[in-house]
């Protein structure tokens, strides 16, 4: 263990940023504001605490006086657990923010500086490079909350909290903010030099979607709600009314929030990790999230979570919850599971493009039967049709897992099975027209391609719209030809589905091998000789 | 020491780099020269392990760059036209930093910095912040860096580009210093007269192809047969007897060719060693010729260039 902190503490890319952030004066100047800001802190707490005193006493009521009695008998501990939350509160947002920032222009800054290039020529591994800018971009924060460390340990000890709560709640942050450090680092990666912009947008977007998991409490799949820093915070330190926090779920049993956090925190961490340590020394237009077993792994632990975090309705264990936002049969779940498979398996694609050379590659070889239909470097579209096999089978393992709360009858597999071929379909067209996207000129033509699926189903919706005005059977029928959404009619049982949705997989899957058959054709296409280094 | 095999890289659907083969061997000096976008770079690049050939292979001190690319670095050093540095570092903290990501021993570290620092004049800005360096300043800490881990190999893309006439001759001296001590140096550049005088060998690129490879003294062999010799001579008389000398010494030469003749001036080809110009010399100055110069015209880079390119910018 001293070893690995030792190899961490003289990581070159840690020192790095050490030495640059940290140069004794800054550092003096970040410690001394640090206190100047805990004390300001202590102060307002206990001036609020006073006022509510001074209020009370004004109030010379019954009640305004037991109040008084309360809050005089336990004033010290009230205040300092109060100057504790301010504090926590405080450095879980600065820890948080300013790692997920710094992180997200960490490998995008160094493009823009040119000095990117050299760095991946030196000996450092991926990892170490990793290790390096995960510790080291945001070494400033880490320092002002080592500051105010002592003061909020003092702070929450002396509010009657346990110093293992007080140990658990900064473990929790160091936690979140490695994980969102982590996708600040993957966003970085992902911009060039000239996109840093889009990048920090991104990385607010990302900040605000792990804020507002919170909301994801009361919804049939309660644990992603860990994602939030604020969960776990707040039931450590039992604010924000935690009378009324609901515990997340594993496998049907509550657990603590802190665990969930790490579990979620921490295997999210790992694919992020994953990714990042395959691409960090790659060329920019080499980089390829996952590989192509990767992305079938990364797709089967996703949808593991669906079933290992769901919160069915009307089992006994829950009822004080209600049946909002729950599950209330084995066909809403599958249901549930078939619709978040589309984004899924549109991610997976998205994350196993093939860059244009690779594939020129892979067809050369292909034609003399040295490369397999499967191989790393071929069109994603096998995979895309393995990983939804895989995610039926794991749909199958839950809903029987589930069986004792959610009774399941042939007939929902069934369903599921079709709207499932449906969306593959739905899915592998559209990434099969990214991947023709990325044979053409166009710049970016990955976030083009996305924009012109955008408008796509944009065109769709309103020319749904249009037919369900004449009358609603063209409308359905529009819907089926033109989108999934159709497949996920609520009257369907079986594989009794209308006729439009049968001829509108027919028709998608005919469009499917439309643009193979223009992939192929721009693969054919000889390569023009020239540099464009 | 250097060794490219087959190398081929396609970007999206251009071809930047066709089927190289190329060995260098230790101690070469070898000018990679070509119009720009005839595939130096991306070259250079896939040889330090920056980018991915599309097929074939780049082995650097005997070992695969894309097999295994980090012991391969432990060999390279690595230099682009563009001198980035971390503007928030010390100098020596920088070339401290480098050192440890290249995985010296921690106990020469120390020393080696001081050395490196010393070898590009930067010893009075030791403690400096880089970000008060002047460009030249950065430019030899940029050098510095290329070296500090004692490379078998360097990569030099365009390293002159942007550099003032005395620091490029100071690259100049650094690198012939490197030379000697038995590195081997693959330089990339659009300017001849950059190249001119060092190399040892060159290699021209176009379209992404190699026009023409080798030591200087065998591509310029291969190319021009013939030497090229010029003489001057004076005290002529008015009716041309030197002149006439000179011819009649010249035509009982099987082995010359293209004598252009003037007053007082010409020049010959010659298809022969340099040490039997001696004799022709030998004959004009007993014809009672007065020789005022006499040499073998020896083909500049940028002359050699110019013939064997084709000229096609892309």
């Amino acid at each position: 263990m001293a070893d690995y902190a030792m190899r961490i503490w003289s990581n070159p890319e840690f020192v790095r940023h050490r030495r640059a952030e940290l140069r004794p004066v800054r550092a003096i100047t970040v410690g001394a504001v640090v206190l100047v800001v805990c004390v300001l802190v202590g102060l307002a707490c206990l001036s609020y605490q006073h006022t509510i005193a001074d209020n009370l006493r004004r109030w010379d009521t019954q009640e305004g006086t037991r109040r008084l009695a309360q809050i005089e008998d336990q004033f010290a501990r009230t205040t300092w657990l109060l100057f504790y939350k301010w504090l926590i509160g405080m450095q879980g947002a600065a820890l948080t923010f300013w790692t997920l920032f710094s992180c997200a222009q960490s490998v995008s800054g160094e493009r823009d500086r040119k000095t990117w290039d050299f760095q991946r020529v030196t000996r450092l591994s991926p990892a170490e490079i990793l290790i390096g800018k995960l510790l080291g971009e945001p070494v400033l924060v880490y320092f002002a909350v080592l500051c105010a460390a002592p003061v909020t340990l003092i702070a929450g000890l002396v509010g009657g909290l346990s110093f293992g709560t007080v140990i658990s709640v900064y473990a929790f942050l160091a936690m979140t903010s490695l994980f969102l450090g982590l996708g600040g680092m993957w966003l970085s990666t992902l911009l060039e030099s000239r996109s840093r912009a889009i990048g920090l947008i991104g990385a607010l977007a990302f900040y605000g979607f792990t804020l507002g998991a919170r909301g994801l409490e009361a919804s049939g799949l309660p644990g992603l709600a860990a994602l939030s820093p604020l969960m776990a915070t707040f039931a450590l330190t039992k604010s924000a009314g935690v009378g009324h926090l609901l515990r997340p779920v594993l496998f049907g049993h509550e657990v603590p929030w802190l665990l969930m956090c790490f579990l979620l925190c921490g295997s999210f961490s790992a694919w992020l990790a994953v990714m990042l340590v395959r691409n960090l020394k790659r060329d920019y237009q080499e980089i390829r999230p996952l590989s192509r077993w990767q992305a079938v792994g990364c797709a089967a632990f996703l949808n593991f979570l669906i079933f290992a975090l769901l919160r069915p309705a009307g089992l006994s264990d829950f009822s004080q919850y209600g049946a909002a936002g729950s599950f209330p049969d084995a066909k809403s779940v599958a249901t549930f599971a078939v619709a978040i498979n589309g984004l899924i398996l549109f991610l997976m694609g998205l994350a196993t493009l093939t860059p244009q050379e690779r594939l020129n590659v892979w067809r050369r070889k292909r034609a003399t039967g040295e490369a397999a239909m499967f191989a790393d470097d071929g069109l994603p579209w096998p995979w895309l049709a393995i990983s939804a096999i895989v995610a039926y089978g794991l749909m199958i393992w839950g809903l029987m897992a589930w069986g004792h709360a959610l009774p399941l009858g042939m007939g929902t597999l069934q369903t599921a099975a079709v709207q499932l071929l449906m969306v593959l379909v739905f899915v592998t067209r559209d990434v099969l027209f990214l991947q023709w996207c990325m044979l053409t000129r166009l710049r970016q033509p990955v976030v083009k391609g996305v924009l012109y699926l955008f408008l796509y189903y944009a065109a769709a919706t309103v020319f749904i719209i249009i037919a369900s005005i004449s009358s609603r059977d063209a409308g359905r029928w529009v819907m089926a030809l033109l989108t999934p959404v159709q497949v996920f009619d609520a009257d369907a049982a079986g594989f009794a589905f209308p006729v439009a949705t049968y001829v509108g997989l027919v028709l998608q899957m005919v469009l499917a091998s439309a643009v193979l058959v223009a992939i192929d054709t721009r693969l054919r296409r000889p390569v023009r000789v020239g540099a464009a280094a | 020491m250097i060794e490219l095999v087959h190398l081929r890289k396609e970007y999206d659907n251009v071809l930047a780099v066709d089927d190289l083969d190329l060995t260098i061997p230790q101690g070469e000096i070898y000018g990679l020269i070509g119009p720009n976008g005839a595939g130096k770079t991306t070259t250079i690049r896939m040889t330090c392990g920056l980018l991915s050939p599309t097929m074939g292979r780049a082995r650097v001190a005997g070992v695969d760059v894309a097999q295994e690319p980090e012991k391969a670095q432990q060999h390279i050093g690595y230099l682009s036209d563009f001198f980035a540095v971390y503007e928030d570092l010390k100098v020596w903290e920088y070339l401290d930093y480098f050192a440890h990501a290249y995985k010296m021993r921690e106990s020469e570290i120390p020393a080696r910095v001081s050395e490196v620092i010393a070898e590009v004049n930067l010893e009075v800005k030791r403690d400096a912040m880089i970000r008060g360096l002047s460009r030249g300043m950065k430019q030899r800490l940029g050098i510095a860096r290329a070296v500090i881990h004692r490379p078998k190999v360097l990569l030099l893309d365009e390293p002159a580009s942007g550099l003032d006439p005395k620091a490029r001759l100071d690259l100049r001296s650094l690198l012939l210093g490197l030379r000697d001590r038995g590195a081997t140096i693959l330089i990339s550049s659009h300017i001849l007269t950059e190249l001119e005088g060092f190399c040892t060998s060159i290699g021209i690129m176009e379209k992404g192809r190699m026009v023409r490879s080798g030591r200087i003294e065998e591509v310029t062999a291969a190319e021009n047969p013939a030497r090229l010799v010029r003489l001057s001579w004076s005290g002529d008389s008015p009716a041309g007897d030197s002149l006439r000398t000179v011819q009649e010494q010249l035509q009982r030469e099987p082995r010359i060719s293209e004598v252009k003749l003037a007053t007082g001036a010409g020049a010959f080809g010659f298809a022969g060693p340099e040490e039997d110009l001696a004799p022709i010399l030998a004959g004009l100055i007993a014809g009672g010729v007065k020789v005022t110069s006499f040499g073998e015209v020896k083909q500049t880079v940028e002359e050699l260039y110019m013939k064997l390119s084709t000229h096609e910018v892309m």
